[in-house]
């Protein structure tokens, strides 16, 4: 059994490979969530999390543990390039902000203070910092040499992946961290910031990957071929890149739009209506 | 922007670590490019020049093909495999299918891929070429007997194929060279491309071994 997926120079096959790594992860988190709750609920005798939060969790967790295993895992570290695609965009779609989602205020504040983060995540959270970063994550995770060197072990192909989840974390925190510091104030702020973070610079990298002459990465052309081409591969990996996030983040942008209205809305002065009365002149 | 001492620390040291990451990628990067690629491409250079090798062996329509009068005065690019080859036959024959189809029409026409069976037994004429459809029809494929072979590969200057034991389903992997022998339209091959060359290294270098510049 190994430890995570790495480049594999055989044949593809559909026999299934758990990865103990990815299972020693999604364990931990499972466990610490739930002895933090059950803390929690001996100290305090509530809950702790609300019933939205349980299903982020498991659905993150999910997501987590679906885009790191066999076969996705597998697939993406040496055999299909838009497999590794689809492992960034679930990842830093969906992973990571369900995690975030599923997380009440109190729990990531403990995290924070216990890793002593605070002062760095304020800074990092800003939004030229975070969009900085996410787009340097972004282009230096999918430059060839990178994804060429990392994947060929476990240990490269398992940084990459935690880089891109900690990413996802930092990208999604300036919009939906339970803690208000980080979020960023203003909500028209809050949705630029979001699309300058996630949605205009994939293009750039995924319009390289789809019109480029030969296929780009060598862990997916000199790769044991699954179906496709390389180049068809390359193609296909570079739409998703340019196409998949754009959805997300719009309707991440509609929902935070509808809840900043609605709050506004709920805070305006009530508007107050006068009664003409109609009768004899006083006077 | 005031910030605290722990702060100022772990974001000195964030910013540190990103910087040996970044440099050490660039570093390892470069260097692999470097190795891989380097000023003359990835081809192995031959210190003297390998003549096409003597022989008459059967084409997949079944008729004799001699493949020095065949190839004659054509680009020809040699290569021993099988078709039960579980890795390295199809990465070579696909990244080559695929490159053909980059070429120009004048250096694809004066290019002939032969493929020679090192699996004489499990591979006949119909066989291989229902596989070598599969990348390319007009990919040659070649087989023989045994003996004709074995006397091919020691002739290209190549291990001879060696099959491992069989497996409980009868099926066997064979051990084989996996270079492409490169030979130009004088019938002399002055280079070998190791199997990882990519489609881009192949599209410079076969223009030049054709004889169009590119």
């Amino acid at each position: 059994m190994r430890w995570w997926c790495s480049q594999l120079f055989e044949e593809w096959s559909w026999t299934p490979r758990p990865y103990l790594g990815v299972w020693t992860i999604v364990a931990g988190l499972w466990l610490s969530r739930h002895l933090s709750l059950r803390r929690w609920k001996a100290r305090l005798g509530t809950s702790g999390v609300t019933t939205r939060q349980r299903w982020w969790f498991w659905l993150g967790l999910l997501t987590f543990w679906l885009s790191s295993d066999w076969p996705v895992g597998a697939l993406g570290a040496g055999y299909l390039l838009m497999v590794h695609m689809a492992q960034y965009l679930l990842y830093t779609f969906a992973a990571a902000p369900l995690l975030l989602l599923s997380m009440p205020e109190w729990k990531l504040r403990a995290v924070v203070q216990r890793f002593h983060l605070h002062g760095t995540l304020k800074v990092l959270t800003r939004p030229l910092p975070a969009v900085l970063l996410a787009n340097g994550v972004l282009i230096s995770t999918h430059m060839p040499w990178t994804v060429d060197t990392v994947r060929v072990s476990q240990i490269g192909s398992f940084l990459l992946d935690i880089v891109w989840l900690l990413a996802g974390f930092l990208l999604w925190l300036p919009v939906i961290s339970p803690m208000e510091e980080f979020r960023v104030r203003s909500v028209p702020l809050r949705l630029v910031y979001l699309f300058g973070a996630a949605g205009l610079t994939p293009m750039i990298p995924g319009g390289i990957f789809t019109f480029a002459r030969y296929p780009l990465f060598r862990t997916y052309e000199i790769a044991p071929r699954v179906g496709v081409s390389a180049l068809s591969d390359q193609q296909i990996a570079g739409a998703m890149m340019s196409a998949f996030g754009m959805p997300v983040i719009w309707i991440v942008a509609a929902v935070v739009w509808y809840r900043w209205a609605r709050e506004e809305e709920r805070n305006s002065p009530p508007i107050v209506r006068r009664r003409v009365v109609s009768g004899p002149d006083p006077g | 922007m005031s910030l605290d001492a722990g702060t100022r620390r772990t974001v000195t040291i964030l910013a540190v670590c990103a910087v040996i990451v970044l440099a050490l990628g660039i570093t390892v990067g470069v260097l692999r490019e470097g190795g891989e690629a380097g000023a003359d491409g990835p081809a192995v250079a031959l210190a003297e020049p390998l003549p096409m090798p003597d022989a008459v062996l059967t084409n997949t329509d079944g008729t004799p093909y001699d493949l020095r009068t065949e190839t004659a005065g054509k680009a020809t690019l040699l290569y021993f495999g099988y078709t039960h080859c579980p890795d390295a036959c199809p990465i070579q024959l696909k990244v080559l299918a695929d490159v053909m189809k980059t070429l120009q029409p004048d250096v694809r026409d004066q290019l002939e891929v032969v493929f020679i069976t090192t699996d004489p037994g499990r591979d006949t004429p119909e066989i291989m070429r229902a596989y070598l459809d599969q990348f390319d029809s007009t990919f040659i494929g070649l087989t023989g007997t045994d003996s004709e072979l074995q006397d091919l590969q020691i002739a290209a200057g190549l291990p001879v194929a060696v099959a491992e034991p069989m497996d409980e389903n009868g099926g066997y992997i064979i051990g084989h060279a996996t270079q492409v022998l490169a030979f130009g339209p004088d019938g002399n091959c002055n280079e070998v491309f190791p199997l990882g060359v990519r489609e881009s290294d192949w599209a410079a270098a076969l223009p030049g071994l054709v004889g169009v510049s590119s």
